[in-house]
């Protein structure tokens, strides 16, 4: 994976989507503290944090799984309300789910086409268009050189990674204006985790599609993404882009051990260093 | 060559015997069934397969199917709905005194009893899924709602119901006599109620496998938090399945009534909702969710029924038959749920 073929992002480029203010409590457990997040046209931000920090209550937020006790979501210039996944799912936001949210007691494509069926009509009757999907979702996962056994066996048959691939297939197959990804290298072995990073990165070289890709070590993402927001405690304590920032130097970030001080500190001594603004205030 | 991924052999005799059982789940109950047939037909000396006894044994599997596949429907999502029992005696109490009382056309009081029925299901699915009350226990009282309000209108009375033709004989009536052929209109009204049932069960089957709603109802039992995540209206599906369970109830309560010619408020009660559930359980359908088979509820009825008449049939006390179904349906159920779980660790 190289970075030099991929074209650098203009800074005027447009924001797509933006997340302002979301607060979300569950019970007494507080998940979200006015929690502001900007993705930009074609850009692939990495959301990280600590298990606990927010990271999947903030994406179910934004694909409409949850709903957020305060803020709002400005998608494409307009305010949104998604009142479930549909919603978000008929706007152009795919979500791969921490969960996968695959259905074992189905098979492979009817996974891949759960929520946006084909249908057939028989003597008026709509029915589903079982061979349509099969030989669509077949001949999708073999261009994306997704090895699986048969796309009529059931999910649950599937390994770890296998799992991880269909869920991922699935998310793209309809060219999402966004894309959310909620830790998806992390069932994953080496080998089929750089498989997935290739493909993001495929997605960044073209730059039609918007990415939120939640990691829980950011070391693995620091080559695929082009800023990395850090989430903590349920706020963001961090938003830096990578052509400004180092990795030695997020590293030395992330050591401090994300306390909300420590924090500010490093990002003071990053910006003093680069000159940029690429980091944010707390 | 790509490997078959996660699928280990069945090493144990009993394993093997599982993979059996769960590739060919209808053709193993359909074998039961069979072999009861046989065994009641040996044991009366030809008894059985008489078109008397046929009629009555195909009624019963008629009853109990049409209530079993909606009762299908809901296990797949992973509830249960133990009030149409009670729904199955009101719907038909409440045609016959809408006909009776206001003079509508039987025809036309029917379609109320069964919107009432689908109310019932609307209103066991909201209270399930709004207020997150199990469906076992918001319908246990729901049925003591319904039975008491179903008895309470007449003082347990069971009242006449009017005859208007062709409506009776085309929903249940039986107009077969000895001295008729079988190949008859009246021959076939001896059977009319079971054929009702096939026609709707081969329709849920068809509903169940071959459309989104039916995919749907799967992958809610299935994976609940998932299929929410990825766009499945999960409580629409659920309160839906309640509503075609309410209907199949009352349409079935209407269907006992018109072969009666008598609206029963006893008709139904807890004893048929277990009869219903047992149908599902024996045809193959487990508790927990996300798997199960309409046709398997319609064998699954026959068997009921042929084990409540054949061995009263036989001379033996109505109530031993019970001991028979009882080991049935804990039989069935124990084979259902290693089934799922195999399932589960290898897919056959
Ligand atoms: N459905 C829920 N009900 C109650 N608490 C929840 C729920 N989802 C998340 N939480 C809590 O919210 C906090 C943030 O969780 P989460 O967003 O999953 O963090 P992350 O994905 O960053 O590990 C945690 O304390 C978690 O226990
Ligand atoms: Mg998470």
């Amino acid at each position: 994976m190289s970075q030099k073929d991929i074209p650098v992002l203009k800074p005027d480029t447009p924001v797509i989507l933006e997340m302002n203010r979301i607060s979300k409590t569950f019970g007494a457990v507080t998940a979200l503290v006015d929690v502001s997040i900007k993705l930009h046209q074609g850009e692939v931000l990495a959301l990280v944090g600590d298990n606990g920090a927010g990271k999947s209550t903030l994406i179910k937020i934004l694909s409409g799984f949850h709903h957020p006790d305060s803020g709002t979501i400005v998608y494409q210039g307009k305010e949104v309300h998604f009142r479930s996944p549909r919603d978000a799912r008929a706007q152009g936001i795919e979500t791969v789910y921490q969960d996968l949210a695959l259905i074992n007691d189905l098979s492979i494509y009817h996974n891949m086409f759960i929520g946006r069926e084909y249908h057939k009509r028989v003597l008026g009757l709509k029915l589903l268009d079982n061979r349509k999907m099969r030989d669509l979702a077949q001949t999708y996962l073999n261009s994306l050189g997704i090895q699986i056994p048969s796309v009529n066996s059931t999910v649950d048959l599937l390994s770890g990674g296998q799992r991880q691939s269909v869920a991922v297939a699935r998310s793209i197959y309809s060219s999402p204006t966004v894309l959310v990804l909620d830790e998806p290298l992390a069932a994953l072995g080496v080998r089929e985790g750089a498989h997935v990073l290739g493909l993001i990165q495929n997605l960044r070289r073209q730059r039609s599609v918007s990415i939120i890709l939640i990691v829980h070590n950011y070391n693995q993402v620091f080559e695929v993404c082009d800023r990395i927001n850090f989430l903590h405690s349920g706020e963001i304590a961090l938003d830096a882009s990578t052509s400004d920032t180092s990795e030695e130097q997020l590293i030395r970030i992330v050591k401090s051990g994300l306390g909300r001080q420590a924090i500010a500190a490093a990002a003071a001594e990053v910006e003093a260093s680069t000159g940029s603004t690429s980091t944010n205030r707390l | 060559m790509p490997r078959r991924v996660g699928i280990a052999l069945p090493d144990t005799a009993f394993e093997r015997a599982l993979v059996i059982l769960s590739r060919y789940r209808e053709a193993s109950i359909a074998v039961v069934a069979l072999v009861l047939a046989i065994y009641f037909q040996v044991g009366s000396n030809g008894a059985f397969l008489s078109s008397q006894e046929l009629s009555v044994v195909l009624r019963d599997t008629g009853r109990f199917g049409l209530i079993a596949v909606a009762e299908v429907m809901l296990m797949i999502t992973g509830e249960i709905d133990l009030s149409v029992g009670s729904t199955f005696s009101l719907a038909p109490y409440v045609m016959v005194l809408m006909s009776i009382g206001w003079g509508v056309p039987l025809a036309l009081s029917a379609v109320a009893g069964i919107l009432l029925g689908v109310l019932i299901g609307l209103v066991n699915g909201i209270i399930t899924v709004r207020f997150r009350v199990p469906s076992l226990i918001t319908t246990v009282g729901t049925f003591f709602l319904l039975q008491g309000v179903v008895v309470s209108i007449y003082n347990s009375q069971p009242i006449v119901a009017p005859v208007q033709e062709p409506f009776n004989e085309i929903f249940g009536e039986n107009l077969y006599s000895p001295t008729d052929s079988l190949w008859s209109w009246h021959g076939l009204t001896a059977f009319t109620p079971f054929l009702w049932t096939l026609l709707v069960v081969l329709a849920m089957a068809l509903v169940l496998n071959r459309t989104t709603f039916g995919l749907h109802t799967i992958a809610t039992g299935s994976n609940i938090v998932g299929a929410r995540e990825i766009g499945v209206r999960t409580d629409r599906i659920k309160v839906y399945n309640f509503m075609i369970a309410g209907a199949f109830a009352a349409a079935a309560g209407v269907i006992n009534t018109t072969q009666f010619a008598s609206a029963d408020p006893l008709a139904g009660g807890p004893f048929l909702t277990l009869q219903a559930i047992a149908a599902a359980v024996i045809g193959g359908t487990s508790l927990l969710g996300g798997s199960g088979t309409a046709i398997g509820s319609l064998l699954g009825a026959f068997v009921v029924a042929t084990l409540n008449n054949g061995l009263v049939m036989m001379g033996a006390q109505a109530t031993v038959s019970d001991i028979y179904l009882g080991t049935a349906i804990v039989l069935a159920m124990i084979l259902n749920v290693q089934v799922d779980r195999m399932r589960a660790r290898r897919r056959v």
